[in-house]
């Protein structure tokens, strides 16, 4: 706790690392806010940079950074239906009809106090329970995770839009793409074609971004009339609600956004999982707790809030394993390894005896960052908010030249625009048959990592199914799925049972 | 189909203002060079240890050289997309590639579309080496490879962790060899590997050399090198153990087939002040990676000698023919 104190007065009072720490975050709002650039970008941005600052300046930077596109991405992701990172397309479903309802600046307010109080929250569970969680954390084996992965797969059933069958189909073809690359045993390519850069897998981000944004751009540029003249008609300086959250709002969304903060940590914790499984696990069960889930995909300002809050949450606690053991647990943790070893640090628990000060400094600049978050998300939004009135054949082709510079930069290979011309594709002929492409990314992200633990479930069991006595946490998260995969059949079932009553036509309805 | 990718890619470069650099460079003559920036690809994302290695390096060899030098990550296929890429350029010293040589001494035997041969680059030195090895829990009961046989034998049916094929290929000699029982379970990376050690998932793994960084959780029982490793001097190598299976792997600077000698040797002298200089020292030593220089002749040597062992290797574990 003295620490502490130190590294706020070393962070508030040296201009140099609070400036860094802002920038950060500026910087990965504006390319989350941004459709097709994210923290992808920002990071290939700053590496370079990462070498002449100060240890504590250069890591408050990249953490900013991912603080900062994590909930940047929910801008796009609600004005334009693009979100900015894949781990924010369950904000679009509900964010993107607010928008189009004249509540652009509602849903707005609540993505970003929903992504602050998720980020928040976690960086608080970082600085005072790393070091217990991350013991716990290890006792997660591929085992165990390969039980919550299954789990986490029954979620497919609620998001699957208008048809459950259309759902599982698509997340079928999510976990086929993700397929194709080397197999993680025998290091056969699969599905390569012969290309040596398909070896490593379809790319999650050129893929997200053709099949979000792209896509959409292109749904939306044959709508184009009908859209913009939605849009004229909208007066917007109406309702003083629909700019505001109100009490009651605020009220329905606080359990919520508890629920995906608490659904985020975890999911940041655990090894290989990412921000996107969190904002997907965090809105399914939301909708499964709703009384009215029937209502999600529509509007629903909760789906907003869960999905936020999740998202963000993942980011600081993701760093967990990084403080307390020296294990990366995501992307931005590899690079701040390689940020720490460059000021001649060794991350992990030798950190905090042998450069505790450096640690609270560290520590200061997340939680300045979150507020940072809030004050540069709130004075952006009057701004954001106006891009819902702009034609779109004026936004349309900027955005589609952001999605390629933000494909390329992954890799810095022309092949990754071409994977996004592929998912644009695919993501257009999805939405037309009113596939869900929210099944898909599950399917896709969760896809390998159950095929990886599972294999390494059976080498660690020895091949022998009984063995799974000694795993508790696996047989209760199998237990679960056998459940909950129960209760759809048979809910779907008595529907068969009962005469097809005509169902309003709208978007989400479940078939359960 | 691929000189379509490559003119695409340079007009995508061009556009976000970096094709000029390359363009600039190829006019110049190697005895002027150089006198624009050069271009050092790495095959591997941002962040890991070549990647650090690499961008350290090229501070140095930049100040030494007068000329900045732009680190560019071309992940995919353990560097053999960026090698491929590296044959693509001018031979005038202005691309290069900074990565581990096991793209040319082990990939080609264990990949079948990849068919690199120590002829098809230009090398200008050696830098650092990398510090393969075998890795268990500190307190394992077991400190030796030998200790670890006899451990084997009287538990059939243990786990071990690898996350590459020659990962595999170790424990699968050493069993056949041994009679063991293993069970091989994959990894995902360095990252993956420390998870399932300290997690007491698996009893011994194959560690690329990230072992050093958990000193109080993990030790080497078994250097997979020909050399011993300078962080662990005392650990017996694998071939002090009678298993001819040692494979060495050095970070290398790769140049396309062609490029003129005194350009080499211009760029090995860079990268041997870098080999020296405090500043790169310091981050090789916060990695625990060892600073291992070759000038240009011993880096040809090297890479022939090595790819003829491991050729060798994979022969008689029945990888290749």
């Amino acid at each position: 706790m003295h620490y502490l104190l130190v590294g706020f007065e070393d962070v508030l009072l040296d201009p140099a690392t609070l400036f860094w720490v802002a920038f950060g975050v500026t910087l990965g709002y504006i390319l989350g806010a941004l459709p097709g650039l994210g923290k992808a970008t920002g990071v290939a941005v700053s590496i370079p940079l990462t070498f002449y600052l100060g240890p504590a300046a250069a890591l408050g930077m990249l953490i900013g950074i991912a603080k900062g596109s994590a909930a940047g991405s929910a801008v796009s992701a609600i004005l334009l239906n693009t979100p900015g990172e894949p781990s924010s397309a369950p904000t679009a479903l509900d964010g993107y009809p607010l928008a189009r309802q004249g509540k652009a600046q509602k849903a707005l307010k609540m993505g970003l106090f929903a992504s602050v109080i998720g980020d928040f929250a976690s960086t608080v569970i970082l600085i005072g329970l790393a070091a217990p969680l991350a013991q716990y954390a290890l006792l997660i084996g591929p085992v165990e995770l390969c039980a919550i992965l299954l789990f986490s797969l029954t979620f497919i059933g609620g998001l699957s839009g208008r048809s459950l069958i259309k759902g599982l189909i698509a997340g079928a073809l999510g976990v086929f793409f993700a397929t194709i690359g080397l197999e993680t045993e025998t290091f056969i390519p699969r599905m390569t074609f012969g290309l040596l850069e398909l070896d490593d897998g379809i790319a999650l981000v050129p893929m997200a971004i053709g099949m979000l944004a792209v896509a959409e751009m292109i749904v939306q540029a044959g709508n184009l009339r009908t859209l913009d003249g939605e849009m004229e008609k909208l007066t917007d300086g109406g309702a003083r609600e629909d700019h505001f959250v109100t009490a009651a709002e605020w009220r329905r969304c606080l359990p919520v956004i508890a629920r995906g903060t608490f659904i985020g940590s975890i999911v940041g914790i655990l090894p290989g999982l990412g921000a996107s499984v969190g904002s997907f696990l965090s809105y399914g069960a939301t909708q499964k707790a709703s009384k009215t889930p029937e209502k999600f995909g529509t509007g629903m300002i909760e789906g907003v809030a869960a999905a936020e809050s999740a998202d963000n949450a993942v980011v600081p606690s993701s760093l967990i394993p990084l403080f307390a053991l020296g294990i990366p647990g995501s992307v931005i943790a590899a690079i701040l390894i390689a940020a720490f070893i460059l000021h001649g640090l060794t991350p992990g628990p030798l950190m905090f005896q042998q450069q505790p000060r450096l640690v609270a400094d560290v520590y200061a600049a997340m939680l300045c960052a979150s507020a940072i978050l809030l004050v540069i998300g709130y004075s952006g939004q009057r701004l954001f908010a106006r891009i819902i009135k702009v034609p779109l054949r004026l936004i349309i082709p900027g955005v589609l030249l952001l999605c390629c510079v933000g494909a390329y930069m992954e890799t810095n290979s022309v092949f990754s625009i071409y994977v996004m011309l592929f998912f644009t594709l695919v993501g257009f002929f999805s939405r037309k048959l009113d596939f869900s492409f929210v099944t898909f990314l599950i399917g896709f992200v969760i896809g390998p990592n159950l095929e990886l633990t599972f294999r390494q479930s059976i080498q660690l069991l020895d091949h022998d199914a009984a063995n799974l006595i000694h795993h508790p946490i696996a047989l209760l998260f199998i237990g679960l799925t056998v459940a909950t995969v129960a209760w759809l059949a048979l809910g779907s079932y008595r529907a068969a049972r009962k005469p097809r009553r005509p169902r309003p036509r709208g978007k989400e309805t479940i078939e359960v | 189909m691929e000189r379509m990718t490559r003119r695409g890619a340079l007009a995508a470069l061009a556009g976000l203002g970096l094709g000029t650099m390359v363009l600039a460079g190829s006019a110049a003559a190697s005895d002027a060079y150089p006198t624009g920036p050069i271009t050092m690809l790495v095959g591997y994302a941002a962040g890991g240890q070549t990647d650090l290695v690499a961008r350290a390096a090229a501070k140095v060899m930049g100040e030494q050289l007068g000329v900045p030098i732009n680190v560019v990550n071309k992940p995919g296929a353990g560097g053999a997309v960026a090698a491929r890429e590296l044959q693509q350029a001018k031979p005038d010293g202005y691309t290069l590639l900074f990565h581990s040589n096991t793209v040319v001494n082990s990939a080609p035997f264990i990949m079948e579309r990849v068919d690199f041969t120590p002829d098809d680059f230009e090398y200008a030195g050696m830098i650092t080496a990398y510090q393969v090895g075998l890795v268990t829990q500190k307190d394992a009961p077991f400190d030796t490879l030998p200790e670890f046989i006899a451990w084997a034998k009287q538990n059939p049916g243990f786990s071990y962790g690898a996350l590459s094929p020659e990962a595999r290929l170790y424990i699968e000699q050493i069993a056949r060899q041994e009679g063991l029982k293993a069970n091989i379970v994959p990894l995902k990376g360095g990252g993956d590997m420390i998870n399932a050690i300290l997690g007491r998932q698996v009893v011994l793994a194959f560690s690329g050399g990230i072992h050093n960084k958990y000193p109080d959780q993990m030790k080497m029982i078994s250097a997979l090198t020909t050399f011993r490793h300078p962080s662990d001097p005392d650990v017996k190598t694998i071939e002090e153990d009678g298993f001819a299976l040692g494979m060495d792997s050095r970070a290398t600077l790769f140049l396309p087939k062609g490029t003129p000698r005194p350009i080499l040797d211009r760029l090995a002298a860079a990268l041997q002040a870098a080999a020296t200089d405090p500043g790169f020292e310091k981050v090789a030593a916060a990695a625990s990676i060892p600073i291992m220089y070759l000038g240009v002749d011993a880096a040809y040597k090297e890479m022939a000698d090595t790819y003829a062992k491991n050729r060798g290797i994979m022969q008689s574990a029945g990888l290749i023919k």
